[in-house]
């Protein structure tokens, strides 16, 4: 097969590496001919992450980029050669794991060295104690889970990617499940790792419940998205498998009065581990069978943990929804989220109509929550093929939500998918800017947000733009995420 | 998904739908009437091509229980990848018919047929069901690959899955051979890679023995259920053996076929029907047969197993637990020996992951199936136990080679009817 007969999408990024055979001999010296890879039927598999425009790509034999290699180390001490072979070359290298990112993070724009972490699929203690585990990040989230399940306990990290998505992926793009709300984010969760800096230096940040020893340096690489480093190993969190679970809904007059409602919950100190509102859309796509809530605001509670605490918790969560004219729906809301949440029809149907579809997930404060749904859905309206901008409100604080749209439509005549993707998409960024939000909840930015990161972090991002030198002086690390702007778009 | 089903799950977007403009609302509805004419392929072809398509673009929902997949921890190995090579294999993307593609094709067999993927599919079928599909493409333009072909000449010239007919081989290993008088009240169906397991062969005959049972075997006449020749699907080869298989199970005059081999069991019953060939018997495996003795009372374990024997761990065989939807016999069967300790491995009953030798995976590539093997024998290892209880002649296969060869002395395999027989 001629890769070439698969249209590249970022092909203007694309840099020809000249000594290919000589890159192939070196890796294959230090990993073993076994865990190198220049065939089409490797390279083919790792060109796209799980973006929904990618899947359009897909089924029109298009691909995103192409890399060059794909390695498979078994130790961090090859990954540490890999990096310090594609320093000497300069040649860029990709971490990938289980591909399942939604905003282009592991896409090989500029093609080079993809570094596969699935080898690195250990759990290594688990320590009833201190209620941690300690695992390699690899590691398939589900897989990690049930183990810690079969044992009796659970990370609390539950995203909708579960299946789909490793423990590594989650601390690049600083993931948050959702059951986040009561047992935190990934970086609530994660206690100490150990990183692979782009020169190839091994770095440990040991595990520890707290401490002030300076700046929270570890932090900086969850988030990182594989451009500062590769997070190998991680200590994280765990919670004995929860004694009950309640499953609470109500349906609300308006995305306001749930809001409010939800509010008042999380003030009193009361954290459900799930919440979720769903907008009229959305209540009428889930929910249409539910009578009490027709043309209402349909919002789910599952309290879980200790029996007595979960009773309170229940009491307080029926108090604020009954005093914010929150009618009961019952359980059986609840229990359709629990049987359908896996269940993910909609990317395998929409692409063969050509449609052009994605979720974005933003985040603010409670006083410009609403603001920033209303925001969105006018202006995301008004794009010509737009035919649907609902959402769902899926992570609480006491201090404010994160918020998740999904858009949709036909590109009209003489628009591409991409060109009308990326309309869709910073339409929703700018309208979420101006509305006073931030621009990511837990996807992370990848290629698809980057061009925002100058007016989400105003002068800070030089800063990061300075740490990222710093470590990566021939920035070979996950090159076009972030910090460049890939798209060139997007009106400020 | 039906029409009603579909209509039903999108029903919430016709009002939004309607407030489209009308130069939209034609651009949907052109591309919703050319969905066959974008992305289908032209001319005649056997490939599910709408669940292909539906698999490629799904995101991997089934992944993390992909026993190919975790075997390789590659991406190449992933469900939706294989789809996606299926899908472009299908439409001319990747030319089937060049040498340089044969990695391609090889991603078609390298599945072990667990099935897995179906508990987690949101549309409920298993990838295996799309790739054999895509085989039945690559057949007609005579691109069966070289490792399928070999197994399609051992059956036709050894009537089994080996070079020579194993079935030959009964008396080198003191198997009694029992032939049918035409009023059997069993038939006692041995599977091809069941005679590589002489003593569960033994072990059966004798439970049936103390039970009392009327039946037979029929050695010199057994031939294989033509199981290989599904997978490969060839459906000449598979006709080929239906027929003969149908003919001497008839003959026997039973009533019920029991085999100790649930493949054979899949093969004589769902695969037969699936070419239009149906054996008006019960045919079921030999676990669920022996439990129904145990409950009439005509077997009774009381004697104690040695003490080497005492603690063991199940190994569910995939066909058993998802195929035929009975985990509770060799529990039960188990359940009735004297003072066993039975510790659950953390994957079993219907969520068992795969022993690596069922499928085409181990033809295609021997290295992958036995990791996949090795993966299941360190998840039976975490239980404690040293004894592995199957009841399926390619997992207790599979599992042997999992085994690291300087541990083979520490890890017993036992099929549950050796365990059983030395209980009676």
């Amino acid at each position: 097969m001629n890769i070439d007969d698969f249209e590249l999408i970022y092909k203007n990024n694309r840099k020809e590496i000249k000594n290919k055979t000589l890159i192939k001999t070196e890796l294959s010296e230090f990993l073993g001919e076994k865990n190198v890879s220049i065939k089409n039927a490797d390279l083919l598999a790792y060109t796209r992450d799980s973006s929904l425009i990618a899947l359009n790509w897909t089924i029109q034999g298009k691909i995103a980029g192409l890399p060059d290699f794909i390695t498979w180390p078994e130790t961090k001490e090859q990954i540490s050669k890999i990096l310090k072979l594609a320093n000497k070359e300069k040649i860029p290298v990709i971490p990938y794991s289980e591909g399942s990112g939604v905003v282009g993070g592991s896409i090989p724009i500029y093609g080079g060295i993809i570094i596969d972490m699935k080898k690195f699929n250990k759990i290594l203690e688990i320590n009833d104690k201190n209620l941690t585990v300690t695992a390699q990040t690899g590691i398939n989230g589900m897989n990690l889970e049930r183990y810690l399940n079969s044992k009796g306990y659970t990370s609390g990290h539950i995203p909708q990617s579960l299946y789909t998505s490793s423990l590594g992926g989650w601390i690049a793009h600083r993931a948050a499940g959702q059951f986040s709300t009561k047992y935190g984010k990934i970086e609530d969760i994660v206690m100490g790792m150990e990183v692979i800096l782009p020169l190839g230096e091994i770095i440990k940040f040991k595990p520890i419940a707290r401490a002030a020893t300076g700046p929270q340096l570890d932090k900086m690489f969850i988030g990182g998205e594989g451009t500062l480093g590769i997070v190998t190993e991680a200590t994280l969190k765990i919670w004995p498998y929860p004694e009950k679970r309640t499953l609470i809904s109500y349906s609300f007059p308006t995305i306001e009065d749930s809001f409010n409602a939800t509010r008042e919950i999380l003030r009193e100190n009361v954290y459900p581990a799930v919440i979720r509102i769903y907008d009229v859309h959305e209540t009428d796509r889930h929910f249409s069978e539910v009578e009490n809530a027709k043309k209402r605001v349909m919002t789910v509670f599952v309290c879980e943990g200790n029996k007595k605490l979960v009773d309170v918790e229940e009491a307080i969560t029926r108090e604020m929804c009954e005093k914010n004219a929150g009618i009961n729906c019952g359980t059986g809301p609840v229990e359709h989220w629990f049987e359908t949440r896996f269940r993910v029809t909609e990317t395998s149907t929409m692409s063969p109509y050509k449609l052009v579809y994605d979720t974005v997930e933003v985040a603010s404060l409670w006083d410009r929550a609403a603001r920033i749904y209303h925001s969105v859905v006018e202006a995301t309206d008004r794009i010509k093929g737009n035919l649907l901008i609902t959402a769902h409100v899926s992570h609480f604080y006491a201090n404010g939500v994160g918020t998740y749209f999904t858009f949709g439509g036909v590109p009209p005549k003489g628009v591409s998918d991409l060109e009308f993707y990326q309309e869709c998409w910073d339409s929703i960024i700018k309208a979420v800017l101006e509305a006073g939000g931030s621009i990511a909840h837990h996807h992370g930015i990848g290629i698809n947000r980057a061009h925002w990161m100058k007016k989400e972090w105003g002068t800070a991002i030089n800063v990061m733009k300075d740490i990222k030198k710093l470590l990566d002086p021939s920035n070979i690390l996950n090159p076009g995420k972030i910090y460049e702007d890939i798209w060139k778009g997007g009106v400020e | 998904m039906g029409a009603f089903e579909t209509l039903k799950k999108y029903k919430w977007m016709i009002p939004l739908l309607n407030k489209a403009d009308r130069d939209i609302k034609s651009i949907l509805m052109k591309n919703m009437r050319s969905k066959e004419k974008n992305f289908y392929p032209e001319g005649e072809y056997k490939a599910d091509v709408d669940n292909l398509i539906k698999c490629m673009l799904c995101p991997n929902m089934c992944r993390f229980d992909c026993g190919t997949l975790q075997a390789s921890q590659t991406e190449s190995m992933s469900p939706s990848y294989k789809a996606r090579i299926g899908y472009y294999l299908t439409i001319g993307k990747i030319d089937p018919t060049k040498e340089e593609n044969s990695d391609f094709i090889d991603f078609m067999y390298k599945c072990s047929n667990e099935e897995n993927c179906k508990i987690w599919c949101p549309f409920g079928f298993s990838v295996v069901s799309l790739l054999e599909t895509v085989r039945d493409d690559l057949n007609s333009k005579g691109l069966t690959p070289d490792y399928c072909k070999e197994q399609i000449k051992k059956l036709e010239e050894s009537n089994t899955i080996e070079g020579y007919n194993i079935y030959d081989t009964y008396k080198e290993h003191g198997i009694e051979n029992i032939e049918t008088e035409g009023n059997d009240d069993v038939f006692y169906y041995i599977g091809c890679e069941s005679m590589k397991f002489p003593d569960v062969i033994k072990a059966n005959i004798s439970i049936l023995q103390k039970a009392g049972v009327k039946f037979s075997t029929n050695l010199e006449k057994k031939v294989c259920c033509g199981g290989p020749s599904f997978n490969i699907r060839d459906s000449d080869t598979a006709e080929k053996f239906a027929k003969k298989n149908q003919e001497l199970i008839e003959s026997t005059g039973a009533k019920i076929i029991v085999s100790d081999c649930p493949g054979c069991v899949l093969t004589l019953t769902k695969r037969y029907e699936s070419i239009g060939i149906k054996i008006e018997k019960k045919i079921i495996h030999i676990v669920e047969y022996i439990k129904q003795l145990l409950e009439e009372g005509k077997i009774n374990p009381t004697k104690n197993v040695p003490v080497e024997l005492k603690k063991v761990t199940i190994h569910d065989p995939c066909l058993i637990a998802r195929n035929l939807n009975d985990t509770a016999s060799i529990r039960a069967i188990l359940g009735r020996i004297q003072d066993l300790e039975i510790v659950e491995p953390i994957y079993n009953k219907e969520y068992v992951h795969c022993c690596g030798w069922s499928g085409t995976a181990h033809w295609a590539d021997r290295v992958l199936a036995i990791k996949e093997a090795s993966n299941r024998i360190d998840e039976l290892r975490e239980t404690g136990a040293e004894v592995f209880v199957s009841a399926c002649p390619l997992c207790e296969l599979g599992l042997n080679y999992g085994i690291n060869p300087e541990e083979k002395e520490k890890f017993k395999i036992l099929d549950v009817s050796e365990l059983l027989v030395k209980s009676l």
